[in-house]
């Protein structure tokens, strides 16, 4: 079964019908025991994939060492050849038969560990996946318990988690009214602060006689005459 | 070891605030130091749930129980919860047992930059979520 399945068969086996969170401890030692069981068998694993890739490179070694020497010997056989020493030709003829017929063997032998290796890494990957997935179930297990247990304890403190006592929407409600005040204090803080400041510039503009110090009766005055004059 | 990174972490949270400047109220939530709770300035309603373990740092919240699911809007609740889980950023929806969830997932090396900005995006998901799911949710009391 795959680790996914095995996964929602244990919490659906422990949520219960009234609807209640609690996941079955039973579900969750199997689980734990999994856990433990994939852990020492990705030990063992990677301490095989170790010992093959030992293997492995010793004829790896082996396989280029003989495709040296055979090319080695071909040169040999060349040369005798061009000597016109046919018999000394042959013996090395034969000589890199030897060799290539060992060659053959051992790269069988490294196409088998090459495939041992690959599979044992597959193994791997496929066990630390699984783990990673039961590691996370047990740690939304641990939280789950403790957070129902807390709401047990403290029934009568407001929490998200207890719906009985405080519903979703309510609780954003509350949020959101606390930002809302939050902004406008901070809008009115705002306004204050730029009243303050402008009120004291006109101040210091008017002490600085570069705004004329209010309207006057007779600049009023003034004004209106000019208008009728135009009128 | 993880016990001590959890405390490590902590630590840490306490004395970092968020982008906003909001701070985090952190404490360790359990008797065996497993489970931390972090509550954002001003949002204690919905606090998060921490634990580390060698795979990955988990953050849930909880969000509503079945109880609070308009019966006649519970299918079409979940298929929008699944189409909208591609679409938020770093969470997703998710439930225990009668708890729809909201978590976040980190790489246990993370930096706490990553884990506060996982935090921020968490709670604001969380409100967020909570308002779009407000449709199918019955009247609050």
């Amino acid at each position: 079964m795959s680790i996914f399945k095995k996964l929602i068969t244990a919490v659906r086996g422990g949520a219960t019908e009234v609807g209640e969170a609690i996941i079955d401890s039973q579900a969750i030692r199997i689980l734990e025991q999994e856990l433990r069981d994939s852990k020492v068998a990705l030990d063992a694993a990677k301490t095989g994939l170790t010992a093959i890739m030992a293997e492995k490179m010793g004829v790896d070694r082996k396989v280029k060492d003989l495709k040296q020497k055979i090319k080695e010997h071909e040169t040999y056989a060349l040369q005798a050849m061009a000597k016109g020493d046919e018999s000394l030709a042959l013996d090395v003829a034969n000589k890199i038969a030897e060799f290539e017929h060992d060659l053959n063997i051992q790269q069988g032998i490294l196409e088998g560990y090459e495939s041992k290796v690959s599979s044992l890494k597959t193994t791997i990957r496929q066990t630390e996946r699984n783990i990673q997935a039961m590691d996370r179930e047990v740690s939304v297990v641990k939280i789950t318990q403790k957070v129902q247990k807390a709401n047990d304890m403290a029934a009568a403190k407001f929490s998200g988690a207890n719906s009985s006592l405080s519903s979703a929407t309510a609780s954003l409600e509350r949020i959101k009214a606390r930002q809302q005040k939050r902004e406008d204090q901070a809008t009115a803080a705002l306004e204050l602060e730029s009243e303050d400041n402008g009120d004291d510039l006109q101040a210091r503009l008017k002490n600085a006689g570069i705004v004329d110090s209010g309207s006057s009766a007779s600049s009023i005055l003034e004004r209106l005459k000019k208008q009728k004059d135009k009128g | 070891m993880s016990n001590k990174n959890l405390e490590q972490l902590m630590k840490d949270l306490t004395e970092n605030p968020l982008s906003d400047g909001s701070r985090l109220l952190v404490e360790m939530f359990d008797g065996e130091n497993a489970v931390a709770c972090i509550k954002v300035e001003e949002r204690e309603e919905f606090p998060i749930y921490l634990t580390i373990d060698e795979g990955q740092i988990l953050c849930i919240t909880y969000l509503f129980g079945d109880d609070q699911v308009d019966p006649d809007q519970r299918t079409a609740m979940t298929e929008a919860m699944l189409i909208l889980n591609v679409s938020i950023p770093l969470s997703a929806f998710s439930k225990i047992g009668s708890q729809y969830i909201m978590f976040g997932a980190l790489s246990p090396t993370s930096s706490i930059d990553e884990l506060l900005h996982e935090i921020e995006l968490l709670s604001d998901n969380v409100l967020e979520a909570i308002e779009a799911m407000s449709d199918y949710l019955k009247e609050a009391a």
